[in-house]
């Protein structure tokens, strides 16, 4: 075991990683220039800058004067109470662990999915009808909302439904960064023009939202508004039950399962999976089948085990993004839970890497158990 | 004046001047509850409002169990009046102001910027609902942004109507389609929710995202509170008060009338500056008047729409306060 003398290097560094991110972003935003009546506006900019503005960042990163190319990466497999060591809010960007920056191609992949709606309550098919959440809905979102709150959030993407973008807001309030999400506008000049913000200050202390309906429930046609009964009686059981579990059997004028992943996961591939690779750590509030779709992806399913897959309401699925692959770090635990872990990375002597499973009791000291 | 309750009360009701002549109804009434002082006395909802399954208004005074008022309330939308009782036709118009945001928190001018609730704007919306959670609602209005949204569906979870609030989608041809309800029985318990940009916060421009030092420093500290409290002079590319209005009540006459028109009850949840220019429209204010006009946040304001006047009711009470009200139809 080994004393707590060694972890003084230990640089859980999630939210040096963010801040880095912020401070480059500095460099981006005052390239931006808002002016009325450019282009520049903050809602263009978000979309179409980022992508390329981060990965910009990424090559700063590397000649920039964010260390000797020494990486720390901490994962915060849960968040240990308020007295943890572990504890990245805290993290001052100027610190003399300087060279404790992470690289910036890891990032924190976080899926949250959506708790309980009025229909569920009623048991009725939902699919892409925008439904809110009910009060235990809202808990469970709050609840969510706790277990994230020390993991940095750079971005946050959501589907065009209600019951997700709640989520995805309640669960914020709970977390323990001072930034503040904005959703972005661009269903219109308009609403692009309207939703702009004059201050580089501010935009820096903001995590851009960013609604797809490509991330939205698997739409499920004419059995949306149907009950379990009405429909069975509609349509018969043993036809609705393979509407319900297969891949690919779509219901009348509706999503298969497939349909539902080709879309969802073209998305994030094309607009979720480029923000990860320039170091950006990424918050997805979704539905079951859409986030069960990028997990598909995400750990290499095939469709027969898809179907089985059941993601759990309110419960975050936190993955680790890096060189291009995804690593699955489970759900981070409440700040109660007892026993809680974090994972970090420790350079060793000679420079190599190690990862380290760390046990923190609230009260006693981190203990190295592997 | 028989007192014909459909529903039986924990407590007694007292029924006072219950005429059957529904032509005279609210006249009668007059004379006993001053239903005349409601329409100037802003004051609280303690003289309750029922609005009874045809959408007929009846006001009586008397206790009842706050549980047993909502079994009144079910759809009044699937029913249409009888010839008679055509000219009562009587809707309530709830305004809620959304709660804190995480800009309020901050003091940066907001507008536009779709900036969500903090801890305590979910805590007053929460609470809005408990305020509200027996008036009738047919139709839900919002602005397009989320605080104003939330605020409506967290308002909502704690209704004690049973129909659900469905936001409608019609941005585009695929939105429509996706978002449709294939049963009639779940289309009639449902509660359409509006999103209309019109009804947004007035767009405060090249002030979106400051903090009032930033402003004051940057055009001055005067130019900065005429913007704030002038009625008719914009912040640069922004709205002025009166730009606002100009699309909120074009808005509110448009689309949000007609409802109450045919007996929909509506509730608006919007921003400071849209609803009080709706107020102006409905309180017949001076652009002077309405500077003043200062909404709290999260107390819903109701009104009474009833042949084309807007009767204002002040703010409901909520549930667990003493000496509650509530009305009936007998």
């Amino acid at each position: 075991m080994l004393s707590l003398s060694l972890f003084t290097r230990i640089e859980i560094d999630i939210m040096a990683a963010a801040a880095f991110h912020q401070a480059v972003a500095t460099v981006q935003s005052s390239q931006l220039l808002i002016n009325s009546g450019r282009r520049n506006e903050f809602g263009n900019v978000s979309m179409s800058l980022i992508p390329k503005g981060f990965k910009v960042n990424s090559q700063l990163s590397r000649s920039g004067s964010y260390g000797s190319g020494k990486r720390n990466f901490g994962v915060i497999q849960a968040s240990a109470s308020q007295t943890s060591v572990v504890d990245p809010v805290s993290t001052p960007l100027n610190n003399s662990t300087s060279e404790a920056k992470k690289k910036s191609n890891e990032a924190a992949l976080i899926l949250v999915r959506h708790g309980e709606s009025l229909w569920n309550e009623k048991n009725l098919f939902t699919g892409c009808v925008d439904v809110p959440l009910t009060k235990k809905g809202v808990e469970e979102a709050i609840e969510a909302g706790k277990r994230i709150s020390n993991i940095p959030v750079d971005m946050i993407y959501t589907s065009a439904l209600i019951r997700a973008q709640m989520t995805a807001m309640l669960a914020m309030t709970q977390h323990r960064r001072r930034k503040v999400p904005i959703i972005m506008h661009n269903e219109s000049e308009q609403a692009r023009a309207w939703s702009q913000i004059f201050s580089e200050d501010t935009m820096k202390q903001s995590i851009p939202v960013i609604t797809a309906w490509q991330l939205n429930e698997r739409m499920y046609g004419e059995l949306q508004g149907l009950n379990k009964q009405e429909t069975a009686d509609r349509y018969g059981k043993e036809q609705v039950h393979v509407w319900r579990r297969s891949f690919d059997i779509p219901p009348p004028n509706g999503e298969s399962l497939e349909m539902c992943a080709e879309r969802a996961v073209a998305y994030f591939k094309d607009h979720i999976e480029p923000q990860l690779q320039s170091g950006k750590n990424v918050m997805i509030a979704a539905h079951g089948n859409s986030l069960r779709s990028i997990i598909m992806y995400l750990d290499k399913l095939t469709s027969q085990e898809v179907i089985s897959l059941e993601l759990s309401t309110g419960i975050p699925m936190l993955y680790i993004f890096k060189e291009g692959k995804f690593m699955r770090r489970g759900s981070p635990a409440g700040p109660t839970e007892a026993g809680v872990y974090a994972y970090t990375r420790v350079i060793s002597s000679s420079g190599h890497y190690h990862l380290l499973q760390l046990s923190h009791s609230l009260n006693g000291p981190l203990q190295v158990l592997k | 004046m028989a007192a014909t309750a459909s529903i039986q009360p924990v407590g007694a009701i007292h029924l006072r001047d219950c005429g059957n002549d529904s032509g005279s109804l609210i006249g009668k009434f007059s004379s006993r509850c001053s239903l005349k002082g409601f329409a100037i006395d802003g004051r609280s909802f303690a003289k309750g409002i029922c609005i009874s399954r045809q959408g007929k208004l009846h006001v009586a005074r008397g206790s009842i169990c706050h549980a047993l008022v909502m079994d009144h309330f079910s759809s009044t939308s699937d029913t249409t009046p009888d010839n008679n009782e055509k000219t009562l036709i009587e809707s309530s118009l709830i305004l809620i102001r959304h709660g804190e945001s995480l800009w309020n928190e901050k003091n940066l001018f907001t507008g536009c910027v779709d900036v969500p609730l903090t801890k305590r704007g979910i805590e007053e919306a929460i609470e809005a609902g408990k305020r509200i959670c027996n008036i009738p609602v047919d139709m839900i209005y919002t602005s397009t942004l989320i605080r104003a949204q939330m605020t409506a569906m967290l308002a909502m979870t704690q209704h004690r109507h049973k129909k659900v609030p469905i936001v409608t989608h019609n941005e585009n041809e695929q939105a429509k389609t996706w978002s449709r309800i294939y049963s009639e029985e779940t289309k009639k318990q449902s509660i359409p929710v509006i999103p209309a940009w019109q009804l947004n916060e007035r767009m405060y421009g090249e002030l979106q995202g400051l903090n009032k030092e930033e402003t004051a420093e940057r055009y001055g500290k005067e130019l900065v509170y005429e913007w704030r409290r002038s009625y008719d002079i914009p912040p640069p590319n922004g709205e002025s008060l009166e730009m606002c209005s100009q699309r909120a009540v074009a808005y509110f006459k448009e689309h949000i009338e007609p409802r109450l028109q045919s007996g929909k009850h509506v509730m608006v949840a919007a921003h400071g500056n849209s609803l009080r220019s709706i107020i102006m429209y409905l309180d017949k204010l001076t652009s002077q008047e309405v500077i003043n006009v200062e909404l709290s946040t999260g107390i819903p304001l109701l009104y009474i729409y009833k042949e084309g006047h807007f009767m204002k009711r002040g703010s409901p009470v909520g549930p667990t306060e003493a000496g509650v009200y509530a009305y009936t139809k007998v």
